[in-house]
């Protein structure tokens, strides 16, 4: 789906993701993230990268995981209502190229937060916490799965 | 917690990596194993299952027999021995080359053949032409289509009016473009067929109530009041509905509005009135249900009504606060992607309100001739009166029915043919029998207008009359 181009997508939230000028403009946002975060003096280099961690995984939960629907309407009465932007993803197809994208990304960040971090305990326990946070609700298994049982809300819970 | 000592040299973290816990390092491992597994999974949709073999597939294949494209329609089928109508269907009406006095048209203020009215007309097609040959959003809305609307608002003291180009398309787009998935519209059983399918194209839940019952409609708002609290965060975003129309197409009823807005405010529901009967036709000033019982327009959040039976127009109009019915100019359907109402229609819909707003006295009349009517027809045999005394169209059914539909359609037919043998066109209600919701038996319908004189009101009491003996008995 091209912006500018006539089609017949009658939810752009599933081709958003699809392009790879989003994966770049993501990396760089991500690296805006961190450079922010790095001129913050009086951040050591360990809490920097973690501190983008914490942030990047945070900020992908709630913009993937946690709001249903879209920020516009659909002419197809609200069929993605109970959907989160993960689920909505080129229409629940598995493996796609971007949910693989999304998938790793945060693995990479976790594994250089972890060798920045030179494999200290305490960063080690609020990166994987925030990596598995960020990893589970993107699992197969999990797509449709609600959280605490809090069915059919809007807004809250992955799923 | 930063330090000059803690200065960053790689080769002290590639040491820190030589020195790093077991644990972490397995967590790392098993990681990157995950990303070499995410790299070399195909895709697959989710719900992608096949119970069946090729071969069961096949047979099932041979064993398909295709509906014909057209299925065997009987040859005394009424859509295909239609009468035809030359001149004007007004006060008289020439069918099939025979006059009649015109019981069966929606003209009920008698503007169809006005010679106001067509003049107006007759300018206005003189200055645009016929069409418009676009939506509104597409050069195709002209002034004529914003005065309506305004004088619409203006006629009905509401703050907008929105014009669509078809009657049946007017509901039929409101609904859909406000209810959504997940939302509860509570329905009148006896809605019409545009009500239908504005609901089927709504995707929302539909709940129907018994015609005209309060305590119906209350039970079915105390059930979903309880499955509100079960989950109140679930029942903050759903939307609820309730659709009515003023007077009943299909009973020629009306909706009891007072019981209906108290119902609106203690469950939290909102009202969207059809009134494509009632407009033109109850009320003081001709302004519909709401001025009939005197409730404020404001309690109404849209009121919905085509123009192509007071107004003698075409098309339809929906009217109510300005953010309500701002939203239909994107959302609405019949609105955005269909052409707009042709100005010298528009023109004519115009006079039309001028007409009623010059003279209020129109719509008593009306009424008074309707209850005439309506008691002069009390007593006939085998037939029955269904519909409000001062309801300009309502319905005779057979007292008794036959047994099968289409029995009591063919006496009703016999009824409805001797009468136009007598000169009295009327015409019996047709229904899509297999599309609608809830089929209202068959029955005649009979329309009154202001044109008709005391006399030919008697004279068609009378008609009906003894042909339903002659036929009945």
């Amino acid at each position: 789906m091209n912006v500018w181009v006539a089609h017949s997508e009658v939810n752009p939230d599933t081709q958003v993701m699809n392009s790879q000028r989003i994966w770049l403009a993501y990396i760089i946002l991500a690296g805006l993230l961190h450079v922010v975060l790095l001129s913050i003096f009086f951040f050591s280099i360990p809490v920097v990268w973690t501190l983008t961690n914490v942030i990047h995984n945070l900020a992908m939960y709630v913009f993937l995981h946690t709001m249903k629907e879209t920020p516009f309407e659909t002419p197809d009465q609200g069929k993605a209502q109970l959907l989160t932007h993960w689920e909505q993803m080129d229409y629940g197809i598995q493996f796609i190229s971007s949910r693989k994208f999304l998938s790793i990304s945060p693995i990479v960040l976790y594994l250089l937060a972890s060798f920045y971090a030179k494999y200290d305990a305490v960063h080690f326990l609020i990166n994987t916490a925030s990596l598995l946070g960020v990893l589970l609700p993107k699992l197969s298994q999990s797509h449709g799965v609600c959280l605490f049982g809090i069915k059919n809300t809007e807004g809250w819970g992955w799923g | 917690m930063a330090t000059a000592a803690e200065q960053w040299v790689l080769v002290e973290m590639v040491q820190a990596l030589y020195e790093a816990p077991a644990y972490h390092l397995i967590l790392e491992g098993i990681l990157i194993l995950w990303i070499i597994r995410l790299l070399f999974s195909k895709t697959y949709k989710l719900q992608e299952r096949s119970d069946l073999t090729v071969k069961e597939k096949e047979e099932l294949i041979e064993e398909w027999q295709p509906e014909p494209l057209v299925p065997p329609v009987s040859g005394d089928h009424p859509a295909l021995n239609y009468n035809v109508v030359s001149g004007p269907p007004s006060h008289s009406i020439v069918v099939n080359g025979k006059k009649c006095v015109n019981f069966a048209s929606f003209n009920f203020l008698g503007l169809l053949d006005d010679p106001r009215v067509k003049a107006a007309a007759l300018v206005s097609l003189r200055k645009y032409g016929v069409g418009t040959c676009g939506p509104r959003g597409f050069y195709g809305t002209f002034d004529v289509h914003l005065d309506l609307e305004d004088r619409l608002a203006k006629f009905m003291q509401t703050e907008e009016a929105i014009i669509y180009s078809y009657g049946f398309a007017t509901i039929a787009s409101a609904i859909p473009a406000y209810s959504k998935r997940g939302d509860i519209v509570f329905v009148d059983r006896a809605a019409c067929f545009a009500i239908q399918k504005g609901l089927q194209a709504s995707r929302s839940d539909i709940q129907l109530f018994k015609h005209n019952d309060m305590a119906d409609l209350e039970r079915l708002l105390k059930e979903q009041e309880i499955e509100d609290q079960k989950n109140p965060r679930k029942a903050r975003v759903t939307r609820r509905f309730i659709v009515v129309e003023g007077l009943y197409m299909n009973t020629g009823t009306i909706c009891p509005l007072p019981e209906l807005v108290k119902l609106k405010y203690r469950y939290k529901a909102r009202i969207f009135l059809e009134e494509s009967l009632s407009f033109g036709v109850l009320g003081e000033h001709g302004r519909g249900v709401t001025e009939h019982f005197g409730i404020s327009i404001d309690d109404i959040d849209l009121i919905s009504a085509n123009m192509e039976n007071s107004l003698a127009s075409i098309g339809g109009f929906c009217c109510g606060r300005s953010f309500v019915i701002d939203h239909q100019r994107l959302s609405g359907q019949g609105y955005c992607f269909s052409a707009s109402l042709p100005p010298l229609l528009a023109a004519a819909a115009i006079e039309a309100l001028n007409i009623m707003e010059e003279n209020p006295g129109i719509f008593s009349v009306l009424r008074e001739k309707c209850k005439r009517i309506h008691k002069a027809l009390q007593g006939i045999s085998g037939l029955k009166v269904v519909g409000e005394s001062f309801s300009p169209a309502f319905h005779l059914q057979l007292q008794e029915s036959t047994g099968s539909r289409e029995e009591d359609v063919k006496l009703l037919q016999e009824i409805v043919n001797h009468c136009m043998d007598r000169s009295i066109a009327l015409t019996q209600a047709r229904y899509l029998e297999r599309e609608e919701e809830c089929l209202p038996p068959p029955s005649i319908r009979v329309v009154v207008t202001v044109e008709q004189t005391d006399e030919e009101l008697e004279r068609a009491a009378r008609t009906i009359k003894e042909v339903a003996q002659a036929v009945l008995l």
